[in-house]
């Protein structure tokens, strides 16, 4: 199939282009250990390829080296017929240095190339008319005004595109070879012959900034906008998590009830349908977490709430724009490492990936709920406004964001100066604008389906494999079995934590997904339904002697562990490294085991 | 003095970018609009020294000090 190739600078419309020009069938290549995407769909019998947004085509990250040489390739490559420059209409010189550099590169290589002046609602709005037909005469290519938006020349944008596809020698470049310097010199003159005035499209914007950059409504704002995110990805998502949890629960008995009782049946059912199920109700959450902060990215808002966090996490050798991820992590990590992929600078990414496991996800709230119940009374200080039970929550929560400031530290400190030669914080504020559903509703998506794609492999091998420990040799009494045998073998590597082997079972089945650990638990101390009877399982555990020294390891535990494989392969494919996904497993299993038996030696 | 020490709301003109950065970092810094004889306006200061943000030309940019520094600018009234 022909490709054409499609470009521009960041913020310029040109995801919502590629959404308009191809519809829902679309495909997303992600290229291992960096952030680079290449979105590709079908635009009539073409193939149509959204490259990343940048500013130039010399890179200066590693990410952007891999991004432009692909752009390089596919312009070279005899199977691309056109390239489409994308150009922001309010923003014509910046946007134009780039377009003006693969538009020679696209003269060098023979291949057609028409600018698309999208943004012309905008610009409408400010009462002004682009001298399109001049413009394009000084280019030596076809440009088109176009909104994306509003879909104003999008027919015949793409009625065009087909025919020049079809005869890519119509848009053949006419116009002299450029070299670097005057790209830049190029687009300034062009710039002020046809662009508008800058003062009067930055003035609404820099109105806004006014007060969400203000240092005590921004700061009011920015609270506000990271508490409804906080609360969406927990009060919203939960409906939808049931809803995944019902039909799940529902498909299993619909399938159970055709297999007979027996060794087949439990397997279907608690291997495949317990194991991986369990796993598929976060997906409504990522997706929720995606959309929200789509949401914030297309508006704008995102690029301001890094320059609000910058400095603070700066300290720690993160950046603004780790803040986003550290925040979803609290839900779950595997979204918040995807979030990560909007950090400009590989390293900070990098740290900022590695630490957000550290967050309390909601996977650890039944174990820390459990935990609590056991040992710590439920009794309130202060006429009944600080409840003992609740403060404790709090601290495991600000013990994981402490923790991931520290480690984040320690990296940054530990990779040393040779690294530090990276990229320097630069960020455009782009324009304030309405989100349009189209894109959103496909990153939703797609998110989802990632998530599935990336973690069901590893989830299904690792369920499978607990299921089997657990089941034989007894056939189903898990007190008999394989993993009771090595929880009882391993007792006492869990002996400084002062916990037995059925601690032991359920930390060891932990590591499929925190979660199972009430479940477990639950089935050792022969308490039906431990997930719905927390405060019975509760109580057992106290008749059973558990010391406090015990349960606050236990908690220090379960803060710091890395304990659930859907993250390590997503670390893993994230970062393109088993050094740092596996890595960090063992870093935070032996720093929980450190600081759990510390914790447990001086408290007992 | 570079962009860095700019007031809120003041003006100047940019001179030259620190010779010793990186080709391609200068490179990038001019096709972003850091360029001679461009203007460059003091939006917003954030406190303990946090990035700066200017506008220039048809953008607005957040910058941080490190970066700020090695751009080097004449006031203007
Ligand atoms: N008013 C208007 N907004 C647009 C237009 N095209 C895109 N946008 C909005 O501009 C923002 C950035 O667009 P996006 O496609 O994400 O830009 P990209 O970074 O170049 O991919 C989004 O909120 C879009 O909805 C347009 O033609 N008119």
């Amino acid at each position: 199939m022909q490709k054409i190739v499609l470009v521009g600078k960041p913020n310029s419309g040109k995801s919502l282009l590629f959404n308009q020009l191809t519809g829902l069938r679309q495909k997303v290549a992600n290229f291992p250990g960096v952030t680079v995407e290449l979105k590709s769909g079908r635009f009539d019998e073409y193939e149509l390829i959204d490259f990343p947004g940048t500013y130039s085509l010399q890179s200066i990250s590693e990410d952007e080296l891999i991004a432009i040489n692909q752009l390089k390739k596919a312009l070279e490559s005899p199977d691309t017929c056109l390239i489409i420059c994308n150009l922001d209409a309010t923003k014509l010189e910046r946007s134009l240095v780039f377009a003006l550099q693969v538009q020679s590169l696209a003269q060098t290589h023979n291949k057609g190339c028409v600018f698309a002046l999208n943004m012309m609602d905008e610009v409408a709005r400010f009462g002004f008319e682009y001298d399109t037909a001049g413009l394009s005469k000084a280019l030596g290519s076809p440009v088109f005004a176009i909104s994306a938006k509003t879909l104003i020349g999008m027919s015949e944008f793409s009625q065009a595109l087909k025919s020049y596809a079809g005869t890519p020698s119509l848009a053949r470049v006419n116009s002299p070879n450029r070299d670097h310097d005057s790209a830049v010199k190029v687009a300034a003159r062009l710039a002020k012959q046809f662009g508008m005035q800058q003062d009067l499209v930055l003035r609404k914007q820099n109105r806004v900034d006014h007060v969400l950059l203000n240092s005590v409504f921004g700061a009011l704002a920015f609270a506000a906008i990271m508490f409804f995110l906080f609360q969406s990805i927990f009060t919203w998502a939960s409906p939808l998590m049931d809803g995944v949890e019902f039909l799940i629960g529902a498909l299993a008995q619909g399938v159970t009830s055709t297999i007979p009782a027996g060794v087949y049946e439990d397997f279907v059912n608690d291997a495949l349908f317990g194991g991986v199920g369990a796993f598929l109700v976060f997906v409504p959450q990522i997706m929720v977490l995606t959309l929200i902060i789509g949401l914030l990215e297309d508006s704008g808002y995102l690029a301001r709430a890094a320059l609000i966090c910058h400095k603070p996490l700066s300290l720690f050798g993160l950046s603004g724009r780790s803040f986003i991820p550290y925040l979803s992590g609290h839900a779950c990590a595997i979204p918040a490492i995807m979030a990560a992929r909007t950090i400009e600078s590989p390293r900070k990414r990098l740290i900022t990936m590695m630490t957000v496991p550290l967050m309390s996800c909601s996977a650890r709230l039944p174990v820390y709920a459990l935990l609590i119940a056991v040992f710590v009374p439920d009794v309130a200080y202060l006429g009944g406004w600080v409840n003992l039970q609740g403060a404790i929550f709090f601290i495991l929560y600000f013990g994981g964001i402490l923790t991931a400031l520290i480690v984040s530290k320690m990296l940054d400190v530990y990779v040393g100066d040779s690294d530090k030669n990276d990229l320097p914080f630069i960020l455009e504020l782009p324009n304030y604008r309405l989100p349009h559903w189209r894109p959103l509703l496909y990153k939703t998506l797609n998110s989802g389906v990632y998530f599935i794609k990336r973690a069901a492999p590893i989830i299904f091998v690792v369920s499978v494999v607990v299921w089997v420990l657990g089941y034989f040799p007894a056939n189903g009494d898990l007190q008999g079995s394989y993993l009771a045998m090595i929880g009882q073998l391993i007792e006492p590597i869990f002996a400084p934590l002062g916990v037995d082997w059925r601690y032991g079972v359920a930390i060891l089945v932990s590591f499929l997904a925190r979660e199972v650990f009430v479940g477990v638990l639950g089935t050792l101390y022969n308490i039906e339904n431990a997930d719905e009877n927390l405060i019975g399982l509760a109580s057992q555990i106290q008749a059973d002697g558990f010391t406090l020294a015990s349960g606050v390891a236990l908690l220090a535990f379960y803060v710091i562990a890395l304990q659930c494989v859907a993250t390590v392969a997503t670390l893993k494919g994230e970062t393109g490294k088993n050094r740092y996904s596996w890595g960090v497993f063992v870093l935070y299993g032996l720093l929980a085991y450190a600081v759990s038996s510390i914790l447990y030696a001086v408290l007992s | 003095m570079t962009i860095w020490d700019l007031k809120k709301r003041t003006k100047a003109e940019i001179t030259n970018l620190t010779s010793t950065l990186p080709t391609n970092l200068s490179m990038r810094l001019a096709e972003m609009g850091f360029i001679e004889g461009q203007i460059v306006h003091c939006m917003k200061r954030t406190p303990f020294s946090g990035p700066l943000v200017i506008q220039l030309q048809d953008c607005v940019y957040s910058i941080e000090k490190d970066l700020a520094q090695q751009v080097h600018v004449s006031p203007i009234q």
